[in-house]
């Protein structure tokens, strides 16, 4: 699925990533974890821009259209699936069909009464549900996310992972709380200033492994 | 222009002297004198005309301001549309050029071109005003679009295509676009009223009509009107309304036109081939250069030397009027009341169309450039000045600032005077395209010869000299864009 | 809802000169004077030729000499009063156009030279070298009498173009405006039509100690009245013959005062060769 050989990677004209290997196959989930500036961000970045438009994608920061209603902005996630016509309909007066589709979406994620209020009057959380409605409705096999359920409490947080979970077959996910990457994933890969320090099964990973990761 | 403002900035004060000092330089070959024995005189007339202004053809009165407002409607509906289409196409260097061309000429002259082939009818006036506004917002609204933030479009699957565009793009840009659009309607208006000076029915064909007889008394009236239209747009030009008043203008004014397809061909095929090729089997290079070569030395050098040298005084008046007047419209400096006072004037000054404000110009201070200076100079003066002025009252200063000259020279003007570099240089092509036209009123700019060239029916020549001015204000275009670049200058789009 | 009312009034009753119906026979002027006096003279003659043809008459006004031919060629109006030069013009332009009736005054008309009392010039029999180095404003670009033959005659005496023998030169637009720049001392001297001068003289708007008339040129013939071949096409056989007819009768003093002109007579378009001639001769036309 993902085959990476020795890359390195810039952002921001600084090396972030250095000399990475890293294979991820189907059905696999995998969880990045490390230290802010570890590299995760731009290792996710990569490995979308292989074939962005088959890869459902959360990003960390919503990036929403603020002027739509959060239903538009989680519809964008099927853009590609109809015509342009349909869309542009869409947007001045929402179709019966995409309309259920994303209200039942909606619901699972917590969002039921604010599909029609505009991103920018939604809570950081709200607009982050929103970013994962979109990702969701993109219905790809593979997800990757950047932190998707940072701004969400920790009990929908669990909920919504595994909403993800059972969506995709194949997940990558950036986390910074350890324990929930543990029990989502069957896999973690540790970073730390741009190289891997580990990559292990869930089961095998120590709290010593962990903790060294995160210090300075 | 002030050398004690930014003395770490040596770019900004460089630009400034050099604009300062061509300005200068053009001073010393500009016509400025004047010639008329007693202005104050004149001047006396109007006073008592805007003192009573006579409203009784009130039916010829309304009816040039319903022409007006039709006009300006149907022109934008259709600038703003072809403009939105382009728009979408602004990437290609080809769409690029095509409108930079389309809008370096100035309305008046697609006018002319337009009444040879439509006569004087309702379609010349709407093709005038879309023509040379769907290249302007085609550029504004491409800018926009650019400068759209990219992560919800990137968020996609597709970032590309017509639907992510009207999900993301198009929402991102839309309250900027709908603020230029408005702006832009009141141009639109200001054109509207200068299309009648070309003998289109609206406002601007009484006013010319009224002033150049000296009736002030029903010119006041018309310009009462005029100011009344402008300043009343806030209340009622609604987005919710736009399509009953398109379908009004419509119905008032339906786009027809005189024509022939007969006289359209000739137009085309024959009137504007330039004369020593007409009609010709065999090229003869020599009539041709020698052709050239006359339009050369006895038009085209000295309208585009006449141009240059008004347009620098003209920029260089603006800059001037623009850093003294915008205390006018400023918190920093006065209460609200005077504030609306000194902003009232300011408006009243941007309202008025510099080619009227020229031409009353003109009857006052005798043929020279002087009323022309002055017109370019007042009206963008004006612009910069109001702009400017809402710009420096959102600036916080801290709780014991000096006051006064003292507030004016240390704490604001270094605060607005990158702002203040950047509208300038926006309006450096709008003076540029103003100024050839001013030619029209007898004023030595290329706008004479232009008009010279259609009364004398010799469209060939006027086509040449019009591509003349729209080069020129193509070259000033990127000239001025490259220094905004250089300097980091990116006022609001507003400002054009 | 009344101010409704009176709105959609408005709006219905205030017709646009713009949208002629078919059968409307058009014509159209040359604003060569103050554009009130224009509408009185010539709305009657609108009111007399509907009288006289028996179909609705309409007089279209323009902006400028160049509106007024391109209205013609454009077919907007059919007939029009043009000036010599405008008139040349216009029918070479439109094919089959016809010169069909002159003012008895235009063929033999002259254009004044007048001067502000300032320049310290005064009547004078021959060509006034001393206008010299003086500022000069002549009448529209495409006036006869306030550009063409004025500048014929200078460029004759000087072997110069007008921008080199004065200081500055203007084109005022009308001959009424000529006449009140010459007098404010706006410009030193001007060219203007001599009919329109004794017309506004006898009327009392000049002043006569401000500005005078210093020469006049030799005579050529000026206005006339020309219409378009195809007016028989549009509305029958003989229409071009009657029209021409009516206003060769013209007897009402009172329409001939407001042009003014004695009577009319009829013209042809050779009349007007000398003035195609002095065109060329001065490169505001190609020569063939």
């Amino acid at each position: 699925m993902f085959e990476l050989h020795n890359i390195s990677l810039k952002y921001r004209e600084q090396t972030v990533v250095k000399d990475v290997s890293l294979t991820i196959r189907e059905g696999e989930s995998v969880a990045l974890v490390g230290p802010s500036g570890a590299g995760k961000s731009t290792l996710l970045k990569h490995l979308r821009s292989v074939q962005a438009t088959k890869i459902a994608w959360c990003p960390q920061h919503a990036g929403l259209v603020p002027m739509l209603s959060a239903y538009h902005n989680i519809y964008m996630g099927g853009l590609s699936r109809r015509s342009s016509l349909y869309n542009l309909a869409n947007l001045l007066r929402p179709f019966a069909g995409p309309k259920t589709e994303i209200q039942v979406l909606a619901e699972s994620v917590e969002l039921r009464d604010e599909l029609h209020r505009r991103a920018d009057e939604l809570s950081g959380g709200q607009q982050q549900r929103v970013a994962i409605g979109r990702a969701l409705y993109q219905q790809q096999a593979i997800f990757i996310g950047d932190e998707p359920v940072s701004a969400v409490d920790a009990i929908q947080a669990d909920k919504i992972l595994s909403l993800i979970s059972q969506r995709h077959q194949t997940i990558v996910l950036a986390l910074h709380d350890t324990e929930q990457a543990l029990r989502v994933c069957q896999r973690i890969v540790g970073l730390k200033d741009g190289a891997i320090v580990f990559d292990l099964p869930s089961a095998q990973v120590t709290a010593e492994q962990l903790a060294a990761l995160y210090q300075a | 222009m002030n050398v004690k403002t930014r003395p770490h900035n040596n770019t900004r004060l460089k630009l400034s002297l050099w604009l300062a000092l061509a300005g200068f330089i053009a001073l010393l070959f500009a016509d400025i004198d004047m010639h008329r024995a007693s202005p104050g005189q004149e001047l006396l007339r109007m006073a008592q005309g805007l003192m009573a202004p006579n409203f009784w053809s009130y039916r010829e009165i309304a009816s040039s301001a319903f022409n007006t407002l039709a006009f300006a409607l149907q022109g934008m509906a259709l600038a703003s549309a072809a403009g939105f289409i382009l728009a979408l196409l602004y990437r290609h260097p080809a769409v690029r050029g095509f409108c930079a061309f389309i809008r370096a000429i100035h309305e008046l002259f697609w006018a002319l071109i337009f009444i040879q082939l439509f006569g004087l009818s309702p379609l010349t006036g709407l093709l005038a005003i879309a023509i040379p506004y769907a290249g302007t917002l085609a550029k504004i609204y491409g800018e926009l679009f650019e400068e759209t933030e990219a992560a919800p479009r990137n968020n996609l699957l597709q970032s590309a295509g017509l639907s992510a565009f009207f999900y993301t793009t198009l929402p991102l840009a839309w309250r900027p676009l709908l603020q230029y659009t408005s702006y832009r309607f009141e141009c639109a208006i200001r054109s509207s009223i200068v299309l009648g000076f070309v003998g289109l029915p609206t406002l601007g064909y009484h006013l010319e009509t009224a002033l150049g007889n000296g009736q002030y008394n029903d010119a006041a009236a018309l310009l009462y009107v005029l100011l009344a239209i402008v300043v009343s747009l806030r209340w009622w030009l609604k987005k919710a309304l736009l399509p009953v008043y398109l379908v009004a203008a419509l119905i008032y004014l339906p786009p027809n036109a005189h024509f022939s397809w007969a006289n359209i061909a000739r137009f085309l095929s024959e009137d504007i081939i330039p004369a020593p090729l007409r009609n010709k089997a065999n090229i003869d290079y020599v009539a041709v250069f020698d052709w050239l070569a006359m339009l050369w030395q006895q038009q085209i050098l000295p309208g585009v030397t006449s141009t240059l040298i008004l347009s620098q005084i003209a920029l260089l008046l603006t800059a001037i009027l623009s850093l003294a007047w915008f205390p006018l419209n400023s918190r920093q400096f006065f209460s609200p009341l005077k504030r609306s006072l000194g902003d009232g004037f300011l408006i009243i000054a941007r309202t008025l169309p510099e080619y009227l404000l020229a031409f009353i110009g003109l009857l006052l201070l005798g043929p020279s450039m002087l009323p022309a200076i002055l017109a370019l100079g007042i009206h963008n003066g004006a612009i910069i000045a109001h702009l400017l002025g809402r710009y420096s009252g959102e600036l916080v200063l801290r709780e014991d600032a000096c006051t006064g000259i003292n507030r004016y020279s240390y704490e604001i003007l270094p605060r607005v005077y990158r702002q203040f570099l950047a509208l300038l240089l926006y309006r450096w092509e709008v003076i540029m395209r103003e100024t050839a036209i001013l030619g029209m009123l007898g004023i030595g700019t290329l706008g004479f010869y232009i008009d010279s060239a259609f009364e004398e029916f010799r469209f060939d020549r006027a086509l040449l000299l019009i591509l003349c001015a729209a080069i020129l204000n193509i070259i000033a275009d990127m000239f001025a864009r490259n220094l905004r670049q250089r300097l980091h200058l990116r006022p609001s789009p507003e400002t054009l | 809802m009344r101010l409704l009312t009176v709105l959609t009034a408005l709006l219905v009753s205030s017709s646009i000169s713009l949208s002629a119906l078919a059968e409307t026979f058009s014509f159209t002027a040359i604003p060569d004077q103050d554009e009130s006096r224009l509408q009185e003279r010539f709305g009657k003659v609108a009111a007399y030729l509907e009288k006289e043809l028996g179909v609705k008459v309409k007089y279209v006004p323009v902006k400028s000499y160049a509106a007024a031919v391109t209205a013609y060629r454009n077919n907007q109006v059919q007939l029009a009063w043009f000036g010599g030069l405008s008139g040349v013009q216009a029918r070479e332009l439109v094919a089959g156009s016809e010169a069909i009736a002159q003012g008895y005054e235009d063929q033999f008309f002259v254009t004044y030279l007048i001067a502000n009392k300032r320049s310290g010039l005064s009547m004078s029999d021959d060509f006034p070298a001393g206008i010299a180095n003086k500022t000069f404003t002549f009448g529209a670009k495409g006036s006869t009498s306030g550009r063409l033959m004025p500048e014929f005659y200078i460029r004759e005496h000087f072997k110069k173009s007008p921008e080199q023998i004065f200081t500055r030169v203007g084109f005022s637009d009308d001959h009424s405006r000529t006449i009140a720049l010459v007098q404010s001392g706006a410009y030193e001297l001007g060219a203007v039509n001599y009919k329109v001068w004794e017309d506004e003289l006898a009327a009392g708007i000049i002043d006569p100690s401000e500005v005078s008339v210093i020469w006049q040129t030799p005579s050529y013939p000026d206005y006339q009245w020309s219409i378009r071949g195809d007016v028989d096409a549009r509305w029958g056989t003989g229409f071009k013959a009657k029209v021409k007819q009516s206003l060769l009768n013209i007897s009402d003093a009172e329409i001939l005062a407001a042009f003014p002109r004695q009577s009319f007579v009829e013209a042809t378009n050779d009349d007007y060769q000398p003035i195609k001639d002095t065109a060329m001769a001065i490169g505001l036309m190609d020569a063939e």
